[in-house]
């Protein structure tokens, strides 16, 4: 862009950098808060005394935490399952999103399937009839009942089929006339112009996968098998609930144990590590993503 | 017989299968885990179960809910391997066990966790009946436990005058308890309780409370109050903490239990007159500044950060509130003590409610070849080692769990059975002796009352010291407990027992509503939001959005019981 | 331009016949490229839909769906006959509408502002950290919340500081939709914006650089470059965010209310679960559950049918 040079632009420069920087900031506090907290002594964190400095300092959390098997055993469960997520939701995404990108007049049966995809993402059959599919395939406890129910990510092939419908068809007639075939201008035309838009469903897949721990707890009916969020959430109790339903002495006692608050932040911090690498990974292509030409009809 | 088991096991499955479509039906695989040999190679029998677990067993290294020293005392002693179908803790097991019957697979043995789970099996003839193999194997020690309910816990697990469960017990019968500051007491120089009967009246409760807010003997430069829970009122004892249930028992009022008013009338609680006056009450104190004024906002969370801060000393609870809540008190203040009272009732009494006998069952799944394991299992946790005079000897691993303070989950059953009185018996025979000396903590001859009996004497011999755990075991029994003990022989109590603690259909499906109309309406009349007349209001609204038909059911369902 | 299209409309009919031919097998190549994804479709999507005949039954998990009893639509008519359904609803859609316009409009705007940032580590930094609040569970969050808006939190603070009245805003029925709105938006925005920002890169850059010379300020350039041509994509996100009208967050919610907001603050979500806590209602929950993907089925279809009127062009 280029520079303007009045003092009005400079002011206008001044006034959004200071909003952008103040909105980055109150992102960061509920983290900050959290990381503090990790780093806290329970009797403080009981206190609710720690607020953007660590009281108390402690690294007694990451000790603890280093020596608990089930994390890392959950933790390489999540990796293993966003690997093999992203494999099939991408491969699935591009495969279904480019024919779909095409006119019905090309792609004879085209709103059909459209058709069937919306419906899907609309209604689904419930907890019950899923987890009997699931089972019935024998995948209860083993990592495809956690990566195959999502193969299919609807949300993101109806925005890649919609970016597919923006790139020139120009370019795509150049690659016919070379005698390209549809899988080979797919992957020659179509998915090196839409790097940003997969990357950013790329994204999609990872978060989702590795956030999700509601399968965690239907498809694996042992703890030594859920997913890193599954077993977080399964530490995270809910006292008041627990108090409203009904409790005995001993399950109180058991969850207050549980219920170590700073332990807790510490392990949500560690979760999210991966997340905080995986996207600078990703973010240059939607930064310096490659620009589609100016070439319109 | 096995044979046609399994044929018809193949045709359940087959046929939800085709139902499936025949895509699937080609995927299923026929050694599902119903289909294995219920015995193993070297010819243990196998039991499948589904198991509650606790989020942190602390067990120690290796072992696990499938293999413990339990389970492998099970092992020895009956020759029998568990596998487990699924384990899981709270609302996340009932699912497992909602999703194990709609998929026809149900474990060898589990739990269920309520009542009308339970009906729901029998109604569909999915469990064993375990009359006889009860009558037959059930040793006297099992029976004896039982028949201290007077017929009241066993007669929730039987149909048709066949015992279809077996039922834990809860045996948890005592006051909603006042917990005070006690240093903070002796601090202030305030007198309370003068009569020594360890009732406190609700105008000793207003003038503690609001010598603690004047003088802030916390020094938090912020005290708040009584802090209550928004909820109110819990739907059991052991729930009951921060709720309205002692201030409710001073007009002999039960909120959220179905009770028989002097008519012989069956009437929810947390619509009688009694309720209404101490809703009254605590509408004043709302106003005199008394109670917290964030009251209606204040998270779990909050209010123990208010404890712990020193912004309040007092908070209502059950007897066991130092074991789980108080602690976080100590850990901050190391002066901190606390006392327990109960509010006197305007008829002089301690006014309480009896707690549901049963909380949750052990049902064996129909055509299990061997029904009357599970009683042997019973037998050899609640009988044997329940009352086995030396663990360390005979039980050496399980001594070494004790030790550990291994969770009780991992038990097979994750069930608590003993008497009706066992926890105030344990304490007035086994643990007060001990503590004042007349008897030697060496004779204990259970091994958790042991425990306990020796943590409290390491709080008393140097208290400054102490582990916190040894300052919550001392202030939930001697003081706790003690309380219940002191009420009970001085027959202070005046004891209501609900007459009916289920759900009925229409609880099913308006209950919900029935409870936000409560909550909301409570609410607005203890923060003055509504005058106290309104109260009748709210009768009048619960009646109407199905109140009268919950009752009518009751009384229905009640008058087929007799 | 209009010259290339011209060549290429010529081109299309030289070789129209070879072209038909291709087509032909293109057509059997795209079904064959919908297959894999349709089998996965088919068995977790599809096979499981014979649930939704739940809603029609009182379902018994121990009878099946094959032996739990027909009822017809007295679930549905229940849930129309309960007390509060009124004020449920209206809570819902005011709360869900309001996350879904702010929610949009934030990460526009954010969107747009962040692409002036020139200062790559800056600019890199401030995506990321944005993106984190999104990672944190309602459960976390919500005790953040409430330390920060309780009557002695930071936000009545600074209230005080200016002197103004304090606040009860996790307790009074006026303002607890706006906390819910505001609070979502914080914690969305960021993650949503990351669609848009992958649109902004997609701008000619040149277009930029042209409308410059004419003399175009910022504001005119956002106006006639930046927002037309993220056009298509905030449609298409916003058609696909109405099937949520009836999803007002339940995690929120559920992690933030007390008796005393119910009033505007019991959304249709807590609602069903409480009534799901008392009885194992399976067949409730699905009857509500099909009630909210019908009405986002009319919503979405209607709103595509809208987009292709007003704008040309459909968005499925």
């Amino acid at each position: 862009m280029v520079e303007s040079k009045s003092i009005s632009a400079r002011i206008g420069r001044i006034v959004i950098h200071t909003i952008v920087i103040t909105l980055g900031l109150i992102c960061l506090l509920p983290l900050w808060n959290i990381v503090a907290t990790s780093f806290s002594s329970s009797e403080a964190v009981t206190a609710n005394a720690v607020g953007l400095i660590p009281v108390n300092f402690t690294t007694e959390t990451y000790k603890m935490i280093m020596e608990d098997a089930q994390f890392w055993r959950s933790f390489g469960i999540s990796v293993q399952r966003v690997f093999l997520s992203l494999i099939i939701n991408m491969v699935l995404i591009v495969l279904m999103a480019y024919p779909l990108s095409k006119s019905t007049r090309v792609f004879k049966g085209r709103n059909i399937y459209m058709n069937l995809l919306i419906f899907s993402m609309l209604f689904s059959g419930g907890m019950i009839p899923t987890y009997l599919v699931v089972k019935n395939l024998n995948l209860l406890n083993t990592i495809w009942s956690l990566v195959l129910p999502g193969a299919v990510q609807v949300f993101s092939v109806i925005l890649i089929m919609n970016f597919f419908i923006g790139v020139p068809k120009s370019l795509e007639e150049a690659a016919i006339m070379d005698g390209a075939n549809p899988l080979q201008i797919l992957v020659k035309v179509f998915i090196p112009i839409s790097l940003p838009a997969l990357a950013t469903v790329a994204l999609f897949s990872i978060v989702g996968n590795w956030n999700d721990f509601f399968s965690g707890l239907i498809y694996m009916t042992k703890v030594s098998n859920y997913p890193l969020m599954t077993y977080i959430q399964s530490l995270s109790i809910n006292i008041e609930e627990m108090l409203k339903s009904g409790a005995n002495a001993n399950s109180l006692e058991n969850m207050m144990e549980v219920s170590n608050k700073n332990l807790n932040a510490a392990k949500i911090v560690v979760s999210i590590i991966p997340l905080l690498v995986i996207y600078p990974l990703l973010q240059k292509y939607f930064i310096h993503g490659i620009v589609v030409g100016s070439v319109k009809e | 017989m096995k044979r046609f088991r399994t044929l018809c096991k193949r045709m359940t499955i087959l046929s939800m299968a085709s139902m499936l479509s025949f895509s699937l039906a080609a995927c299923v695989d026929s050694s599902s885990p119903q289909e294995s040999a219920s015995t193993t190679e070297d010819g243990k029998t196998v039991i499948t179960m589904g198991r509650v677990t606790a989020a942190n067993p602390k067990l120690p290294e290796g072992d696990t809910y499938e293999n413990n020293a339990y389970t492998r005392l099970v092992d020895e002693k009956l020759d029998v391997k568990i596998v487990n179908q699924f384990e899981a803790e709270g609302e996340d097991y009932d699912r497992q066990v909602a999703l194990a019957i709609a998929s026809g697979e149900l474990p060898d043995m589990m739990r269920v966790n309520s009542k009308e789970e339970l009906k729901e099996l029998v109604e569909n003839d999915l469990i064993a009946d375990l009359t006889d193999v009860y009558k037959e194997r059930a040793s006297d020690n099992i029976k004896e436990i039982y028949d201290s309910y007077g017929g009241r816990s066993l007669a929730d697990a039987t149909f048709d005058d066949r015992l279809m469960a077996i039922p834990a017990t809860n045996g948890a019968n005592a006051p909603n308890m006042v917990w005070i500051r006690q240093d903070w007491i002796d601090k202030l120089g305030l007198e309370l309780d003068k009569d020594g009967d360890s009732l406190i009246t609700l105008e000793e409760l207003e003038n503690t409370a609001k010598a603690f807010i004047e003088n802030d003997p916390g020094a938090s430069g912020n005290p708040v109050g009584i802090p209550f829970a928004h909820w109110l009122n819990a739907g059991d004892y052991g729930g009951s903490a921060l709720t309205m249930s002692s201030v409710a028992g001073v007009f002999n009022a039960h909120p959220r239990h179905y009770i028989e008013d002097e008519n012989g009338n069956i009437t929810y609680g947390s619509t009688t007159e009694g309720t209404k006056k101490a809703l009254g009450v605590l509408a004043d104190l709302f106003d005199k500044g008394i109670i917290d004024p964030q009251f209606g906002t204040r998270t779990w969370d909050d209010i123990m950060a208010l404890l712990t801060n020193g912004q309040t000393g007092i908070v209502t609870g059950p007897w066991h509130i130092p074991d789980w809540g108080l602690s976080a008190v100590r850990e901050m203040d190391k002066n901190a003590e606390f006392v327990a009272y109960t509010l006197e009732g305007d008829n002089g009494k301690a006014n309480v409610f009896r707690e549901n006998p049963t909380g949750s069952f052990i049902v064996v799944r129909k055509d299990y070849a061997h029904p009357e394991l599970a009683i042997k299992i019973l037998n050899l946790f609640y009988d044997e080692l329940g009352n086995a005079t030396d663990l360390e000897t005979d039980y050496p691993e399980i001594a070494k769990y004790n030790e550990l303070s291994v969770d009780g989950s991992t038990r097979p059953f994750n069930i608590e059975v003993y008497k009706s009185t066992s926890t105030l018996d344990d304490f007035s025979d086994l643990i007060l002796p001990a503590v004042n000396g007349e008897t030697s903590i060496e004779d204990i001859t259970k091994a958790g009352i042991k425990n306990d009996a020796k943590t409290i004497l390491e709080y008393i011999e140097n208290p400054e010291n102490a582990e916190t755990s040894a300052w919550a075991k001392y202030h939930s029994r001697m003081k706790g407990i003690g309380l219940i003990e002191k009420l009970t022989t001085e027959d202070t109590f005046n004891w209501t027992t609900p007459v009916y603690y289920g759900t009925t259909a229409t609880m099913e499906k308006k209950g919900a509503n029935l409870l936000k109309l409560e909550e909301e309406d409570f609410i607005k009349i203890v923060t003055g939001t509504e005058p106290l007349d309104y109260f009748d209001t709210f009768v009048s609204k619960w009646k109407k959005q199905g109140g009268d038909e919950i009752l009518a059911e009751i009384e229905a369902e009640l008058a087929e019981q007799q | 331009m209009k010259v290339q299209t011209a060549k290429t409309a010529s081109w299309t009919n030289a070789k129209t016949r070879k072209q038909e031919k291709k087509w032909n097998t293109a057509n059997s190549v795209y079904h064959l490229m919908m297959l894999p994804g349709m089998i996965f479709l088919l068995i977790f999507s599809y096979i499981p839909m014979f649930g939704i005949i739940m809603a029609f039954q009182d379902y018994i998990p121990a009878k099946g769906m094959l032996g739990s009893e027909f009822v017809g639509l007295e679930h549905f008519i229940y849930m129309f006959q309960l007390p509060d359904i009124g004020q449920v609803f209206r809570n819902t859609m005011v709360i869900a509408f309001g996350k879904i316009l702010l929610g949009t409009f934030g990460a526009i705007i954010f969107s747009i502002l962040l692409n002036e940032i020139r200062l790559k580590f800056l600019k890199k930094s401030i995506q990321t950290v944005v993106y984190l609040p999104h990672f944190l569970s309602w459960v976390v969050l919500a005790a953040v919340v409430v330390n920060m808006f309780s009557l002695d939190g930071i936000v009545n603070q600074i209230l005080s500081f200016f002197g103004l009245e304090n606040l009860n805003f996790l307790g009074s029925n006026s303002l607890f939709q706006p906390l819910l709105i505001g609070t979502d938006v914080w914690k969305e925005f960021g993650f949503n914006s990351i669609v848009y920002l992958a649109a902004i890169t997609a701008v000619d850059p040149g277009l930029h650089e042209a409308a410059s010379i004419d003399g175009a300020n910022w504001w005119k350039r956002v106006w006639h470059i930046t927002l037309p041509s993220m056009l298509p994509i905030i449609l298409l996100l916003a058609i696909l965010s109405l099937p949520n009208i009836l999803n007002a967050g339940f995690d929120q919610v559920y992690n933030l209310y007390t008796p005393m907001v119910y009033e505007t603050g019991d959304i249709l979500d807590t609602y069903v679960y409480r009534i799901g806590l008392l009885g194992r209602e399976y067949s409730f929950g699905t009857a509500v559950g099909i009630f909210k993907s019908i009405i986002g089925m009319i919503l979405i279809i209607s709103a595509n049918e809208m987009a292709k009127k007003y704008t040309d062009r459909k968005l499925f």
